[in-house]
């Protein structure tokens, strides 16, 4: 098998929660111990109240596709056997913002407002991305 | 409370500008002192009067100032973004409102067609420095997120592709006109469509052109400004409006927000209206950035953008003029600089073949998570 040559992410400290997360087939985000309202990525301020104070928790992995372009030039090596490849721009139900990619077939009529669960891509043993495919439950 | 005297109004006096293509000869200093010697000659002016120095891209202020011997009063620089274009200039008149300088050189030196300055993949930074974090999902690139956009107006308006050709078609027929323009081969929608994607929606005749070049643009008062041998063009109006938060993903509302804010505070300090606009200096890093302008500076209403540019509304014979010099698409990505120059340019009657005929009042815009706006116009505010 040929090894993983895809760009990895760089798994800074403080963000550890979130890549064990997906790992244990989990959603984590870090949430403001003040106001609430879930953040991605950590940071140490919360950006609405602006306290250092927060915490890990598990959300849901629903989602709702934002919009989606299609990659006709491979930016690194690792993708050229992919293009032309989708990116989606999601929001979690938990109320953030991603980009990611769409696992399994472009359904032909998928359009914005479409309703997406999370697949958790092992690409390597040390780290899980976080996709999305078709949630034929709730479409 | 006793009225507060009005601002004293800035004109630009100078312009300068190299070549565009590739200068493999040229690092970004010499580009910024090649354009500026330009500006300084256009104005008459000698470098010893340079007394405030506002750079943009130039890597180092105290190197590009030494090499110049400027010793000015009131010294900035700022980051290789485009949306400093206009932030420098609008700085600059501040600058002289404020009496810290009397004679201002904004500086733009860009040598990334040489240096091999690549926006997607792993040197990408675009956007608030989270670009990384995307790279494993093969996200990448202003294109991409320009892409996005796109994409999400398509769907929420029914814009379609056959009409976004029209805008690098009407800049590509100005660069035809433009001995300055790198690319001036005019095409029609056919070859447009022919033209493969780089990120789909958007083709590779929606991106500007990475190339080497320089711009520079002098500054003084209007009092000062008479004095000297171009005729001043004034700085009528200007406005400013950031929108940062969640920016890191394409915003929602296309800008439309603060871009109808800041035209809304640019409108505000003019009797000019957009109706008297002569030409629109509309920044083109990608061709729907133009569409957005024009909906959210309220020359059409959001979501009309494609139809609104049909019938040649945008070429130098129609109803509003855009990017005479073929702008980012198809003269040169000189990031918003050498679109300000050609407003300048336009309302001096210096454009030759592409002049648009007794162009007095020109509104260069900006959309990005800084929007800029600038009204240039021929004629001095009655006060």
């Amino acid at each position: 098998m040929t090894p993983y040559n895809k760009p990895l992410p760089q798994i800074d400290p403080r963000q550890a929660r979130f890549w064990q997360g997906l790992r244990e087939r989990q959603i984590w985000l870090p949430t403001c111990a003040n106001c609430a309202k879930v953040r991605f990525v950590a940071t140490r301020f919360c950006g609405h109240c602006w306290s250092d104070e927060s915490h890990w928790q598990r959300v849901p992995g629903g989602a709702t596709l934002q919009a989606y372009a299609t990659f006709h030039k491979a930016y690194w090596a690792g993708f050229a056997a992919d293009v032309p490849y989708r990116v989606i721009q999601v929001r979690l139900d938990a109320g953030v913002s991603l980009f990611s990619n769409l696992v399994g077939p472009w359904p032909p009529a998928l359009a914005q407002g479409a309703r997406l669960k999370p697949f958790f891509d092992d690409v390597t043993p040390e780290v899980t991305l976080l996709k999305f495919c078709v949630d034929e439950a709730n479409p | 409370m006793a009225a507060r005297a009005p601002l004293p109004q800035a004109a630009v006096v100078g312009v300068g500008t190299t070549r565009y293509g590739v200068l493999s000869d040229y690092d970004a200093y010499d580009l910024g002192q090649w354009a500026l010697k330009n500006a300084l000659d256009d104005a008459g002016l000698s470098p010893g009067d340079i007394d405030g120095l506002i750079l943009s891209r130039v890597p180092d202020y105290q190197r590009f100032a030494e090499l110049g011997r400027l010793d000015p009063h009131y010294t900035l620089t700022t980051p290789g973004h485009g949306r400093f274009a206009g932030i420098c200039i609008q700085t600059a008149v501040a600058v002289l409102q404020a009496g810290l300088a009397r004679t201002v050189a904004v500086v733009y030196g860009n040598n990334g067609r040489s240096a091999g300055d690549r926006y997607g993949g792993d040197t990408d930074s675009y956007g608030s420095g989270g670009a990384g974090m995307w790279f494993p999902y093969g996200m990448t690139s202003p294109g991409a997120f320009h892409a996005l956009m796109f994409q999400r107006h398509q769907a929420r308006y029914g814009t379609r592709v056959e009409q976004l050709a029209e805008i690098p078609m009407a800049f590509r027929y100005h660069a035809s006109l433009n001995p300055a323009a790198v690319m001036r081969e005019p095409f029609g929608l056919e070859q447009y469509l022919a033209t493969r994607h780089i990120c789909e929606p958007l083709r590779l005749l929606d991106y500007c052109l990475i190339n080497d070049g320089g711009v520079a643009l002098i500054l003084t008062l209007a009092e000062r400004a008479v004095d000297l041998p171009q005729p001043p063009v004034y700085i009528d109006a200007m406005a400013q409006r950031a929108q940062f938060t969640d920016s890191t993903f394409p915003p929602e509302d296309f800008w439309h927000g603060a871009m109808a804010s800041a035209a809304q505070a640019t409108f505000a300090q003019t009797d000019l209206r957009r109706e008297d606009m002569d030409a629109l200096m509309v920044y083109d890093n990608f061709s729907p950035t133009v569409l957005f302008s024009l909906e959210g500076f309220g020359y059409c209403q959001p979501g009309e953008g494609g139809a609104f540019i049909q019938g040649g509304r945008l070429r130098l014979d129609g109803d509003l003029p855009t990017n005479t010099s073929g702008g980012h698409l198809s003269e040169s990505y000189m990031q918003g600089w050498a679109l300000n120059v050609e407003a300048v340019r336009q309302i001096r009657g210096q454009c030759d073949q592409r002049q648009v005929p007794g162009a007095q009042h020109v509104h260069y815009m900006a959309a990005a998570p800084v929007i800029t706006s600038l009204i240039y116009s021929g004629q001095r505010r009655t006060q």
